[in-house]
């Protein structure tokens, strides 16, 4: 499960230093340094979707052997865009930040508001078969607000109040199949 | 001069007379330590060293020492926390409550169960302190103007809600029972005759030198810290419980935690006092002072406020039922039933069951029985805010996300060596400091002791 | 004439205050009493005025509410409104509930320091202060009854002194000081 970027988030209020806060666009944003590590987030998260730093797994000896990070070579696979979080930080699904950021700079570039499209989250990229849409739920032409406004589309525990930014579809299923 | 009723127990015993009191509190200060405290400090000291060192380590290491995983984001550390607040309670409930309610008795017990609040509060801060996983920035939840925007604090956050009861009630309490302490640090000033302790007990005493005045401003002071510190205890540990209550966890989201946290933390404080003055009032032949009497009167609030607490658990079972919501109901028959099912018996059977011993009298005034009870009250309240933390998380609402928690031995370490910490600052008070109100006994001898009382009866 | 104090030593705090009730009633002023506890009754006898902390304390309480509520205002709603989880940053009214525990924990901060303090400024007793009791008996067993005869114009040192020798006491005192 990822981060449903609640519009609602119960981690949002019990984080004592505002490392998580809500911006203007509906993300619900994880600000890794200011975080002070109390895991309250964590905790308080109804979907658990918060990961915190355990380790320094950037320097400690334990984990040599399996994060790449610690290999001057294969530490090219991380993602330059990205910041590698500290030891005792929490963080979570950011909804590729710094994808939309770009997109939105591109467009202010060149002059055009953001193309619904033009920005794509890594997950929704490698997804072979389009099970993830990403797109602005506020454009009301955006292939996600039709998505969203399909019948099939629901929240995961709607019930607990918590209005997240994500929307799952139902499966589809032959029930005259399984009635008979 | 106040009288009090002949049928009353008297409260302090045998013929005392105002030296008696000051040579029975000031003697075994001047006198050599005796062999016993030196072995016991060595103990516990040792114990307290070993639980610096795990600290030291989870500090190094980082917060993935102890059990935790994505799933149970607090354990041991925030269990201990409320353990160890819940422990101070019954320091200023008894200094400050039973003030308010003229209840002589708390002056045989008040200065100790103090510094118990005191330095319980001292163990419940470092467990918030290094719960964190950048304890180097942890000034950060203080609203200081820094190069972030200014960036201040979220007090919406019942984190920061504690931050602040935790360090009012820290240093109110360190303050109540100080000015307290002024007046006695000057009695021993005036007795020592070794000048270095003379000198020490002179800077610690502030000159107090016990005119009238003083004496007047004194009562005023100490009635209205009384008065104070009264709804601040409620305060903190309805914050505490906040953490919790304001959460949207399945066994945390409950209103009836401010409350059921409140009378808790008085029950395992009153144990935590038991356990603490039945040995001190042996080894420091404190008989006369804190006897039977006063054992049974904090029996008395310990099955009070243990019943609260067994009402408190059966309601929310039975709430969680009558709410007719899924997970709440699953909360609680995992409690019960699930993987940490065992807690919650230790708890049920510490917490309810045993404390009901105390109906008959004759076990609440057993000194054996009490001190056992003691232990086993303030084992069931560690396994109550173990089986809230634990068992709440570890299963809420996704059982994709359902995790088990495991302790190693450095959660153990950490919490033992708290222990030893906690014990060590006890041993010291209970070797340099009065370990019993002076002043305030003194005012109470002629109408609660027993040779006064005698002649009372005798002129009726 | 040199001016003289007269230290007055009991053995119980009763017979002090007999003693008192009957110096007083003849016209004598009691300066001062040096106790190992307080005296209940003796204040009105030796003219102690009721003592203004709990006013103090009440006052520094209501500025630490008001500060805590500005300091919140501040932070919250003026200096940096965030949106946090929905919560109504934006308007004080609205965000109010959630400020009450810092509120109380502050104005009981403030109220019990701002008064210990008082108290400690108040009472001359700070860290490392010489102490001024007479006998330093007065902190364990003896309670001592100060009188002067710079306050006692009407009465000569001679008159005083007898005067005292009547009551029920232990020891006697007389010191000339300037």
């Amino acid at each position: 499960m990822m981060c449903q970027h609640c519009n609602h988030a119960p981690c949002e209020t019990v984080c004592p230093v505002l490392a998580t806060t809500h911006s203007n666009e509906g993300l619900n944003q994880m600000t890794y340094n200011r975080c002070i590590g109390t895991r309250y987030c964590a905790n308080n998260c109804p979907y658990k979707v918060r990961r915190f730093n355990w380790f320094n797994y950037m320097g400690y000896d334990k984990f040599k052997n399996f994060n790449p990070s610690q290999d001057s070579l294969s530490r090219m696979v991380l993602n330059p865009d990205v910041t590698v979080r500290a030891r005792g930080v929490m963080e979570k699904c950011s909804m590729c930040v710094q994808r939309i950021q770009t997109g939105k700079l591109d467009a202010k570039k060149a002059g055009t508001p953001v193309a619904d499209g033009a920005v794509v989250s890594a997950c929704s990229e490698a997804c072979p078969t389009h099970a993830i849409t990403f797109g602005d739920l506020n454009d009301n032409k955006s292939n996600v607000r039709g998505i969203s406004q399909n019948n099939r589309a629901y929240h995961a525990l709607e019930e607990v109040g918590v209005q997240p930014n994500i929307y799952y579809m139902a499966k589809v299923r032959n029930t005259e199949d399984q009635e008979a | 001069m106040q009288r009090e009723a002949a049928i009353r127990e008297p409260l302090i015993l045998g013929n005392k007379s105002y030296k008696d009191i000051t040579d029975d509190v000031v003697g075994p200060i001047e006198g050599a330590a005796p062999r016993t405290w030196k072995i016991l400090v060595t103990l516990t000291g040792l114990v307290a060293f070993y639980g610096v060192g795990c600290i030291l380590y989870l500090l190094g290491t980082g917060i993935g020492v102890w059990g935790l995983n994505k799933t149970v984001g607090w354990a041991w550390d925030i269990t201990n926390f409320v353990w160890w607040v819940g422990i101070g309670h019954a320091g200023t409930l008894i200094s400050a409550v039973l003030l308010l309610f003229r209840q002589k008795w708390r002056m045989a017990i008040n200065r100790s169960a103090e510094a118990m609040t005191i330095f319980a509060v001292i163990m419940a801060a470092i467990f918030p302190g290094i719960h964190m996983g950048r304890i180097w920035v942890g000034y950060w939840v203080f609203p200081l103007p820094n190069q972030f925007g200014s960036l201040w604090v979220n007090f919406n956050s019942p984190l920061l809600w504690d931050v602040f009861a935790i360090s009012t009630y820290f240093s109110v309490s360190l303050v109540f029972w100080y000015i307290g302490l002024v007046p006695d640090f000057a009695t021993i000033r005036d007795r020592m005759v070794k000048p270095l302790p003379k000198k020490i007990y002179g800077i610690l005493s502030f000159g107090w030198s016990g005119r009238a005045k003083n004496w007047t401003r004194f009562e005023e002071v100490s009635l209205v810290l009384a008065g104070i510190a009264t709804p601040l205890v409620f305060s903190v540990h309805s914050i505490v419980s906040m953490d919790f209550a304001t959460s949207v966890i399945p066994g945390w989201h409950t209103t009836i935690f401010p409350p059921y946290f409140v009378s808790g933390a008085v029950f395992s404080g009153f144990a935590m006092v038991q356990t603490l003055l039945l040995i001190m009032r042996k080894t420091m032949k404190l008989e006369s002072y804190i006897h039977i009497k006063h054992i049974e009167y904090m029996n008395i609030v310990i099955i009070v406020t243990g019943s609260i607490v067994g009402v408190a658990y059966l309601t929310e079972l039975f709430i969680s039922w009558y709410s007719g919501v899924e997970y709440e109901s699953y909360a609680f028959i995992n409690r019960f039933s699930g993987p940490y099912s065992w807690a919650y018996w230790i708890m049920m059977t510490c917490n309810v069951i045993t404390p009901q011993l105390y109906w008959f009298k004759k076990l609440r005034r057993s000194l054996t029985v009490t001190f056992i009870l003691s232990i086993v009250v303030n084992i069931g309240m560690w396994f109550e805010r173990y089986v809230i933390i634990v068992t709440s998380l570890h299963r809420d609402y996704n059982p994709s996300s359902w995790g088990e928690f495991h302790a190693t031995t450095i959660d153990i370490g950490i919490f033992i060596g708290t222990l030893g910490i906690f014990f060590t600052l006890f041993l010291l008070f209970a070797r340099f400091f009065p370990v019993l109100a002076l002043n305030e006994l003194k005012s109470i001898l002629k109408s609660s002791g027993e040779n006064y009382k005698k002649i009372d009866n005798h002129h009726h | 004439m040199s001016k003289k104090v007269f230290h007055a030593m009991f053995n119980d705090e009763e017979k002090l205050m007999h003693a008192a009730e009957k110096l007083v009633h003849d016209g004598l002023r009691v300066k001062d009493v040096f106790s190992p506890f307080p005296i209940h009754g003796l204040d009105p006898i030796i003219g102690v005025k009721r003592t203004r902390l709990a006013i103090a304390s009440f006052m520094y309480a209501s500025g630490g509410t008001a500060l805590a509520l500005l300091g919140m205002w501040y932070f919250m709603i003026h200096d940096w409104p965030m949106n946090i989880g929905g919560k109504p940053s934006f308007s004080m009214i609205q965000n109010l509930p959630a400020f009450v525990p810092v509120t109380f924990e502050f104005s009981v901060l403030c109220g019990a320091h701002g008064m210990a303090i008082t108290y400690f400024l108040r009472n001359g007793t700070l860290p490392g202060m010489p102490a001024s009791n007479p006998d330093p008996r007065t902190t364990d067993n003896m309670f001592v009854m100060e009188i002067t005869t710079d306050q006692n114009h009407d009465f000569s040192a001679d008159a005083i002194e007898g005067m005292l020798k009547e009551m029920d006491l232990v020891e006697l005192s007389i010191k000339d000081y300037e």
